[in-house]
């Protein structure tokens, strides 16, 4: 069994009387560290399907394991441990907080971590921000950054409680195209060498081109691309 | 914890003219707290310690002169009224009664009768007295004589010569001044004390209204165990022309004063505190609308409800005690500096213990405390109840 397990997965808003199905009966057995890519147009139900995943929003009917654990059981602050410790998001925005400086901004998760780590998180903070290219930017609050600078410091806030698993909603899109090959690359790297699962919704077809498993959404629906 | 909390400060520093109103609305509710706890303390409290100071379980006096007792008593002021000296005899007679002391009030008058300012003159017999005679033995070692004179801790001519051996004229007579007493804490610290063998030349002089066997009031002290509001009823049923005061009921007719201005500063305090209330509640929903989006981020990165609750509490912690601290100075400032404009206050002389300070500061903390989290509590609970997606996606 996958790290992930999807089984027919629905979720539907309710747009005043009727219902709208943003994902229809998702199935989908991901791997430990396998590196997915979901492509579709917008409004195809990219995001509900990761902020599904991410345990954000409760699914209409079907199960979501994690590790074999069906996370929609858990409670709400068993959730918040599982958002904080085994996964990273990286948003469509960076949102980011605008009153704390980039590594500030890295070390609020860890804040939330059920059980603090000892030391050595501020330097942690730092590597992550030298690697997306930011180490001259480390006390900068984000309205001192340009648009890509946040979406990059966002990026390394996803890394830094050692997540099992990356959900990145088109993580790259405030990037120009080198530093969108520079992130793509750093993913793939975090990927081989620790062995995080990612999931990442992208527009782009040649970054989603790079991805191990590539899966398209349609109208809620999930297939192989 | 140590994050989340530099992250409050921070969060406290973003909109400094918000916060400072924040802070200058509980420091003004509990200023007014202090300032009214300290004023009906120190007035309650003098009354109370002033009664248990006397020594007496019970005062018997004239008919209708209760309140002019507690006035010579308790505010310092120069009164005189008389009853015949045989109500002492019937007192005494009253089953449960140990021990009677007469004590006879003159007023001098410095243009007319004396060399003094205008103050109260007590004549007190020395034979039966338990009540002059504690506060004078470490200061006189023996008697008064006949033409000697004592001065209270804080009569005007004690305060203004600040000596003893000094001659003063009272209603006719010289007398010397042979010495003063300690504090009493009541209005008997601003008399001059004589002994009642002076009288019958006082009374000679003419100089005073009091009559030869006429005295102002009977101090009493009862047997253990007897109840002295039981005495006090006895007498007022079997002698007609005099009433009696048992010692809790001293400075009764104050307490009623006492009890409308503390209405009036209850009602304020209520106000003010609803007020504050109502500020903290609509600040913090502001503040919960304006960050509706980092709680969204927070919660969607890890943080759980009571992560939310803890980091929006210890800000409103933070304002709390800011307001609190700066209340409980201004407050006290008030009570020290304003309250002397009150005559009430400036009447009686007792002021508050440490120890009653500490306890009004901390009352008074508390309170403030308790109205800024309960203001916020409403909007922070709304905050940690938001689902990270619906604000995420709302932006």
């Amino acid at each position: 069994m996958g790290q992930i397990v999807l089984t027919n997965v629905s979720k539907e808003y309710a747009v005043g009387s009727e219902s709208l199905a943003a994902v229809r009966g998702a199935s989908a057995d991901i791997a430990k560290g396998e590196f997915v890519s979901i492509v579709g147009h917008s409004g195809s139900g990219k995001t509900t399907l990761l902020s599904l995943i991410g345990g954000m929003v409760n699914p209409t009917q079907g199960n979501i394991l994690f590790n074999g654990e069906n996370i929609y059981t858990w409670t709400s602050d068993q959730l918040s441990e599982y958002r904080c410790e085994k996964i990273g998001f990286m948003f469509q925005s960076a949102s980011l907080l605008p009153i704390l400086t980039a590594k500030e901004n890295l070390l609020l998760p860890v804040a939330f971590r059920s059980v603090q780590p000892s030391n050595g998180m501020d330097a942690r903070a730092e590597e992550l921000l030298r690697a997306v290219g930011l180490g001259d930017k480390i006390n900068a609050y984000p309205a001192q950054l340009s648009g890509g600078q946040q979406r990059r410091v966002a990026i390394a806030r996803a890394f830094m409680n050692g997540p099992e698993l990356i959900l990145a909603d088109e993580p790259t899109g405030d990037l120009d195209e080198e530093t969108e090959a520079e992130m793509m690359d750093f993913f793939l790297r975090m990927n081989e060498q620790q062995g995080t699962t990612f999931m990442m919704v992208t527009h782009n077809t040649d970054l989603a081109a790079r991805a191990k498993t590539r899966l398209r959404m349609h109208q809620g629906v999930l297939a192989k691309a | 914890m140590t994050r989340l909390l530099s992250f409050s400060v921070k969060n406290i520093k973003r909109k400094p003219t918000r916060t400072a109103i924040l802070v200058f609305a509980i420091g003004l509710l509990v200023s007014a707290l202090v300032f009214s706890l300290s004023f009906v303390q120190r007035v309650n409290g003098s009354i109370r310690k002033a009664s248990e100071r006397l020594g007496a379980d019970l005062i018997v006096v004239p008919t209708g002169a209760r309140g002019a007792t507690e006035e010579i008593l308790l505010e310092n002021k120069t009164k005189s009224f008389y009853m015949d000296r045989s109500i002492m005899d019937r007192v005494a007679a009253i089953n449960g009664v140990a021990a009677v002391t007469e004590q006879v009030y003159l007023v001098t008058l410095a243009t007319l009768c004396c060399s003094v300012p205008e103050a109260m003159v007590v004549a007190y017999n020395q034979d039966t007295d338990f009540i002059v005679g504690p506060w004078l033995i470490e200061k006189l070692k023996r008697k008064l004589k006949k033409g000697e004179a004592v001065a209270g801790s804080e009569s005007s001519f004690n305060i203004r010569l600040g000596l003893v051996d000094v001659d003063s004229k009272l209603f006719g007579s010289m007398f010397k001044i042979v010495g003063t007493m300690d504090k009493t804490g009541t209005g008997l610290d601003n008399a001059v004390f004589i002994t009642t063998d002076n009288l019958n030349d006082i009374i000679k002089s003419g100089k005073v209204t009091v009559k030869p066997g006429q005295i102002s009031l009977v101090f009493v002290k009862v047997n253990p165990g007897v109840n002295p509001a039981t005495v006090a009823a006895e007498v007022e049923n079997t002698i007609i022309d005099a009433d009696a005061m048992a010692r809790k009921d001293i400075g009764k007719n104050i307490i009623a004063t006492l009890k409308d201005m503390s209405r009036i500063f209850t009602m304020t305090i209520i106000l003010a505190a609803i007020m504050s209330f109502f500020l903290v509640w609509a600040i913090f929903t502001a503040i919960a609308n304006e960050r509706a989006k980092e709680v969204g981020i927070m919660r969607s990165i890890g943080a759980k409800e009571s992560h939310i609750m803890n980091l929006y509490l210890a800000e409103v912690v933070v304002i709390g005690v800011l307001g609190s601290v700066l209340g409980i100075l201004f407050g006290s400032f008030l009570s020290v500096v304003l309250a002397k404009g009150f005559t009430i206050v400036k009447q009686l002389s007792t002021d508050l213990s440490m120890t009653e300070r500490s306890l009004i500061a901390l009352a008074s903390f508390v309170g403030g405390m308790l109205i800024c989290v309960l203001g916020a509590l409403g909007p922070i609970q709304r905050l940690k109840k938001l689902e990270p997606l619906t604000v995420i996606k709302a932006e």
